[in-house]
């Protein structure tokens, strides 16, 4: 199995991870308990049923996981196994934020209405990276360490070749993310209007 | 670790991994033009004109479509195309069959592709096999690209890549090609792979999630998508096959799916690909049907193509002495009243190529039951002029 193979493969199993740790109330069990949990539905996830593992079979329809959805996925578990909070309030929502934007930049131009392709820059843009050091240096200098991370993590693992893709955006952004991040902040803007 | 020294840290590592992106932008090649075609012998024109037609062998699939094929050592083609009990049924597989141009006939086909082949090497779920296309990398490899879906119809397709080293006899595992950012998903092939002058290769593509558009992909000798310049834009154009004339200069035909008058557009490259006019329509008619294009050792332009706006019965020949600019029809394959019909009357999809002789090979879809081989030579077209 190659290597994009198997980082693609853990990816998907690590989101099935979250979704799961996410789901069930294993705050309310004891910490052995919750690891002996995790660990049944790790088996779940990665041990193939014929011919393929559910996180194949996950893989098949969303493709490699950016290092966002990574990096917030595997908090997830960490949290709701260990009960310990990784990511602050104000980081998650300022990443939601950049997701967002960056989504919303990046989308509708890749589905072709118009001559201009976002997603091109992503093979190789002086300007593309360029703006991405200016985002990543204001995100250090403000202090949101999440928002640094994610970008330091998603451009190593870029120049790694971790990925099946040689496009930057893939390993920044995926569209699981975008629409978490816009339910999020869509969320937060209306339990913050509410009475 | 102080926090202090913590936010320092991780300064150095935003240094280091954006230090790296740069030595990786600025150190990669700028993109070359087109790669000078291989020069096919030309054919003597006092040689008597021959024009042959076969169908391929087909003895298991109901259904069968969209063909390609390339010349392969020992004076032979490789053909390939889909077959099944239905199109976009999941017993559909990708066939090959092999043709003698000495001895003019096509070998038993096989699989070489299979849904579940696909699925066990790919390692993701694979609902469904489509369009092959062929060609050659700068290694001299032969490559096909095939379209799978995971989930949905068409406009859930994802191209894949597999490469033989010996012309078709085996093959590597298949590969995906990553080239949409929504899911990877809608990016589907249908015109033949060309070579830039720098080893990479140009893939047309097209995407049918609510738009549809052509691209041009640039692979490197790995397969990987390293590049792509959008062809068109919107929603009524797709199956770019484009036709490099030198360098610099290349023409690309594109279906049309737009409202009427049912026209196949044409965009023009003056810098290798790079840029690329807008999508103009042409004087040709097109019932958003697949397009062929050749340009012949010599001249002219060929183009195949269902003359007219609303069925896929006329499939003609046309060609063009001023690089696309205008066109004669020269011959009509299929849809005369004397010729042998097929049970569904659709004649579509087709595939043109010239081999080293100089010969005209076109391979298209013979009423979704068959593929259809017509070969002939320069002095035959000479006599349609």
């Amino acid at each position: 199995m190659s290597v994009n193979t198997t980082f693609g493969l853990l990816g998907c199993g690590l989101l099935g991870l979250a979704v799961v740790a996410t789901v069930m109330p294993l705050g309310r069990l004891p910490v052995r308990v919750r690891y002996a949990l995790m660990l049944a539905a790790a088996l779940l996830v990665f041990v193939p049923f014929g011919e393929l593992s559910i996180a194949a079979c996950v893989r098949g329809v969303t493709g490699d996981l950016s290092a966002a959805t990574l990096v917030l996925a595997g908090a997830a578990c960490f949290t709701q196994v260990t009960a310990r909070v990784l990511i602050g309030h104000r980081d998650k929502r300022a990443l939601c934020w950049l997701l967002a934007l960056a989504a919303a930049f990046l989308y509708p131009f890749a589905l072709g209405w118009t001559p201009f392709d976002p997603y091109a820059l992503g093979y190789g843009s002086i300007e593309f990276v360029t703006a991405l050091l200016l985002v990543t240096f204001a995100a250090w200098w403000a202090g949101l360490d999440l928002i640094v991370f994610v970008i330091v993590a998603a451009a190593l693992a870029y120049l790694a070749g971790a990925y099946e893709s040689r496009n930057l955006w893939d390993t920044l952004i995926d569209p699981l993310v975008a629409l978490y991040a816009m339910v999020r902040l869509l969320a937060a803007a209306a339990v913050s209007r509410s009475p | 670790m102080t926090a202090q020294g913590q936010r320092w840290a991780s300064l150095v590592a935003l240094g280091l991994a954006f230090a790296g992106l740069y030595v990786r932008v600025l150190s990669a090649p700028s993109p070359g033009g087109f790669a000078p075609a291989q020069t096919p012998a030309r054919s003597a024109s006092t040689a008597a004109p021959r024009y042959e037609t076969q169908l391929l062998p087909n003895s298991t699939a109901a259904s069968v479509h969209s063909a390609a094929a390339a010349e392969i050592s020992g004076g032979r083609l490789r053909a390939f195309w889909y077959g099944g009990s239905r199109e976009g049924a999941s017993d559909v597989s990708i066939y090959t069959s092999v043709y003698s141009l000495r001895e003019k006939n096509w070998s038993p086909e096989r699989a070489v592709v299979t849904r579940e082949f696909a699925q066990r090497h790919l390692r993701r779920y694979v609902r469904k096999l489509g369009n092959p296309v062929v060609g050659r990398d700068s290694k001299g490899r032969l490559c096909l690209y095939f379209v799978s879906v995971s989930v949905g119809g068409w406009a859930g397709s994802a191209v894949n890549l597999m490469v033989s080293e010996d012309e078709g006899e085996s093959w590597s595992p298949p590969r995906r090609l990553i080239a949409s950012p929504f899911f990877n998903i809608s990016t589907l092939v249908k015109g033949a792979p060309l070579l830039f002058s720098d080893g990479a290769v140009g893939l047309p593509v097209y995407h049918e999630l609510l738009g549809k558009f052509g691209e041009l992909l640039r692979l490197d000798a790995e397969g990987h998508a390293i590049g792509k310049t959008r062809l068109s834009w919107g929603q009524s154009s797709l199956q770019p096959v484009i036709v490099p004339r030198s360098g610099k200069e290349a023409v690309g035909f594109m279906r049309y799916a737009g409202n009427p008058p049912n026209r196949i557009l044409l965009v023009r490259t003056e810098d290798g690909g790079v840029h690329w006019s807008p999508p103009v329509k042409t004087a040709l008619p097109n019932p958003n049907a697949a397009i062929g294009s050749v340009l012949l050792s010599g001249g002219p332009l060929l183009l195949v193509f269902n003359n007219a706006e609303e069925d896929r019965e006329n499939l003609s020949l046309a060609l063009s002495t001023d690089f696309g600019s205008t066109w004669r029809i020269a011959h009509r394959f299929e849809g005369d009243s004397g010729s042998t019909q097929a049970p569904v009357r659709e004649y579509s999809y087709p595939w043109i190529m010239q081999d080293r002789t100089g010969d005209v090979h076109v391979l298209y879809t013979w009423g979704r039951s068959r593929i259809k081989h017509v070969r002939f030579n320069r002095a035959w077209l000479e006599g349609r002029r």
